[in-house]
C-alpha cells in the first residue's frame, strides 16, 4: 500500500473522551470515535446529543471534557481550519434579504475565494438550483433553502463536510439528488459526516454509522453488521381483533412467532424475529379464521426502540 | 472584513430603524431653531443651550439611544435568528467579525448624529464653525465608544436593549449628573470633556464640570479598545447556537 493510500484512510475527525454538559444536564457523555474519508451517518433519536457533537466537531461549542480534532488540528478556536471544513447546521435560518446566489457568493468571499464566479456556479449547479439562484432566500421553500445552504457549505470545496439533518424538508427527488451529490463527493476521498434521526434516510447513503442514544455512543461501525445484530432482536407487534383468543391460538401455531400474549384489554402482543413473515402471517390467518382485524401496529418501529436494543445488549 | 461589514450595514438599515434614527437626529435641529428664535437674546442663552440641548438632549439622550438601538442588535439579532453560526464557521479571526459590526454602527449613526449636532450648534452659535467642530468630534468619539459597548452587550445577553437602556438612563443620565467623579468612567463625561476641551470659550457652562481633555480622549479610546477586546473574547469563548 502506498503512502498516499495510507494517508487517505487516516481518520479525519477524532473525538476523544468528549463530554458536554449544560449545568446539571449531560448532553454528551464520554464519547470516543473516529471518522474516516467516505460517508458516515451519525444516527440517534431527537435529543441524543447528535447536534451537540456536531457543534463540537465544527468548533462552534467547547467540550466540557475531552478533545476534538479535525484533520489533525483542534476544532475549537481555529478559524483557519474552516478553509477545509464545510458545515451545514440544523437551523434553517438564512439571511432572507440575500438571493440564493448572493448568499453563496457571500460565503465564498468570506472563504477568501477570488474570483468567486467559478466556485459559486459549481456549488449551485451541484445542488441543482441554477434556475432559482436569483430569487431571495426568504422566498424559497424549505427544501430549496436547505439545498442552497448546502451549496454555501460546498463552495470552498472542503475536505470535510459536516451536515446536521441536511434532509429536513426535502422531497424524495431532492433526496436522490442529494444522495448522488454526496456519493460523488465522498468518492473523491473526502469525508462526509451526516446526522439524522431517521434511519432509512442514512442507511442507503452511509456505509459506516455512529449510533448515539442519551448522549452516549451506543454503537459504531459498518451499517450492515449493526443492522444484522439488530435483526437478532425480536420485534413486537400489537394486534387488535374482534376475536383475540382465536387469533392468539392461530398465531401460536405459526413457525416464526416467538410468543403471543393477550392483555387485559384483549389486545395481542406478538413477538417475532422475522418481521416479513409476521407481516404476511397476520392477514392470512385472519382471513382463514374469519377474524376481523381492527388494528395492526409495530411497537418497535421507532429509531428510539431500535437503539434501545443496542444499548440494552 | 468588507463582506461582514456589508452584511452588517444591510442588517442594520431596516426601514423602521432608520426612520427612528432620522426622527431622533432631527429633534435637536428642530429644537435649536425654535430656541434660537425664541430666546437668542437672553443672557442665559449660551448656558441653557449647552446644558439643555447639547448635553441633556444630544449627548446624554439621543447619542446613546440611537447608538444603542443599532449596536445592540448587531449581534443579538444574529443570535436570536441563529445566523451567527454562518460567520463563526468562516476562516475569519474573531476580531474580523466584531470590528466590522462596530464600524457598521459607527458608519450609520456617526454621520447622522454629527450632522444633527453640527447643524443644531450652527443655529445656536450664530454660524460659528469652531463650536460646531468641537460638537462633531465629541459626538464622533461618543458614537465609537458606545458602539463598542453596546455591540459587546449584544453578544453577552439576549436582553441587551433593556439592559443598555437602564445603563444609559441610570449611569450616563442620572448618576453621572449628580456624581462628578463618575465622569471619569462615563462616555457622556468623555464627550462633554472633548467638546469643552476643543473650544473652551464657546462652552463656559461645561468648564466647571468636565474632566481634562487628555483624560477624556484616553478614556474614550480605552473604552472602545476594551469593549472591542471583550467582544472578540466573548465570541471566541461562547457556544454559538
Amino acid at each position: 500500500m502506498s503512502e498516499s493510500q495510507v494517508l487517505i484512510k487516516a481518520p479525519t475527525i477524532e473525538v476523544q473522551g468528549v463530554s458536554k454538559w449544560f449545568g446539571s444536564v449531560v448532553a454528551v457523555n464520554d464519547v470516543t470515535f473516529q471518522v474516516r474519508p467516505g460517508i458516515t451517518g451519525l444516527l440517534g433519536p431527537n435529543g441524543a446529543g447528535k447536534s451537540t457533537i456536531l457543534h463540537m466537531i465544527a468548533g462552534k461549542a467547547s467540550t466540557s471534557e475531552g478533545e476534538v480534532t479535525v484533520l489533525g488540528q483542534p476544532a475549537r478556536n481555529n478559524p483557519d481550519l474552516y478553509r477545509d471544513i464545510g458545515v451545514m447546521s440544523e437551523h434553517e435560518a438564512v439571511y432572507g434579504f440575500y438571493t440564493g446566489r448572493e448568499f453563496v457568493e457571500f460565503t465564498a468571499r468570506l472563504h477568501g475565494l477570488s474570483p468567486t464566479k467559478g466556485p459559486v456556479d459549481r456549488a449551485i449547479s451541484l445542488v441543482g438550483l441554477e434556475d432559482a439562484q436569483h430569487r431571495k432566500l426568504g422566498d424559497y421553500s424549505r427544501g430549496m433553502r436547505q439545498r442552497m445552504r448546502l451549496a454555501a457549505a460546498l463552495v470552498h470545496d472542503p475536505q470535510v463536510l459536516v451536515l446536521d439533518e441536511p434532509l429536513n424538508g426535502t422531497d424524495p427527488r431532492q433526496r436522490l439528488d442529494f444522495h448522488d451529490a454526496m456519493t460523488r463527493y465522498a468518492e473523491q476521498g473526502r469525508t462526509v459526516l451526516i446526522s439524522s434521526h431517521i434511519l432509512e434516510e442514512v442507511e442507503t447513503l452511509a456505509s459506516t454509522i455512529l449510533l448515539m442514544v442519551s448522549g452516549k455512543l451506543a454503537a459504531a461501525g459498518d451499517f450492515r453488521a449493526i443492522r444484522e445484530k439488530l435483526d437478532e432482536q425480536a420485534y413486537r407487534v400489537r394486534v387488535v381483533t374482534d376475536s383475540p383468543r382465536r387469533m392468539a391460538a392461530a398465531l401460536a401455531g405459526t413457525d416464526d412467532i416467538d410468543s403471543v400474549s393477550i392483555g387485559e384489554d384483549g389486545e395481542l402482543t406478538v413477538l417475532s424475529r422475522n418481521v416479513t413473515s409476521l407481516q404476511r402471517a397476520i392477514p392470512r390467518l385472519a382471513k382463514e379464521q374469519n377474524i376481523r382485524l381492527k388494528r395492526v401496529e409495530t411497537l418497535d418501529d421507532s429509531l428510539e426502540s431500535i437503539f434501545s436494543y443496542v444499548v440494552d445488549r | 472584513m468588507r463582506a461582514v461589514f456589508g452584511l452588517s450595514i444591510r442588517q442594520l438599515t431596516g426601514r423602521w430603524r432608520i426612520s427612528l434614527i432620522l426622527l431622533l437626529a432631527a429633534l435637536p435641529v428642530g429644537l435649536a431653531v425654535i430656541i434660537n428664535i425664541a430666546a437668542s437674546g437672553d443672557a442665559t442663552f449660551n448656558r441653557d443651550f449647552t446644558n439643555i440641548l447639547l448635553d441633556g438632549l444630544l449627548v446624554a439622550g439621543i447619542l446613546p439611544i440611537v447608538t444603542m438601538a443599532l449596536a445592540t442588535s448587531s449581534f443579538s439579532n444574529e443570535l436570536e435568528d441563529k445566523t451567527l453560526g454562518y460567520l463563526t464557521l468562516m476562516p475569519l479571526a474573531r476580531w474580523r467579525i466584531v470590528l466590522p459590526k462596530v464600524l457598521a454602527s459607527l458608519i450609520i449613526c456617526g454621520p447622522l448624529l454629527v450632522i444633527s449636532g453640527v447643524v443644531a450648534t450652527l443655529f445656536g452659535f450664530d454660524g460659528e464653525v469652531r463650536p460646531a467642530v468641537a460638537v462633531a468630534v465629541s459626538l464622533g468619539a461618543g458614537v465609537l465608544a458606545y458602539a463598542a459597548i453596546f455591540t459587546w452587550l449584544g453578544l453577552v445577553t439576549t436582553r441587551a436593549l433593556p439592559i443598555a437602556l437602564i445603563y444609559v438612563l441610570l449611569w450616563e443620565g442620572v448618576i453621572s449628573t449628580f456624581m462628578s467623579g463618575v465622569d471619569y468612567l462615563s462616555v457622556r463625561g468623555y464627550s462633554l470633556a472633548i467638546m469643552s476641551g476643543l473650544d473652551r470659550p464657546s462652552f463656559p457652562a461645561l468648564e466647571e464640570r468636565v474632566i481634562e481633555l487628555p483624560v477624556a480622549i484616553g478614556g474614550a479610546a480605552a473604552v472602545t479598545v476594551v469593549f472591542l477586546w471583550l467582544g472578540v473574547r466573548r465570541l471566541r469563548r461562547m457556544d454559538v447556537p
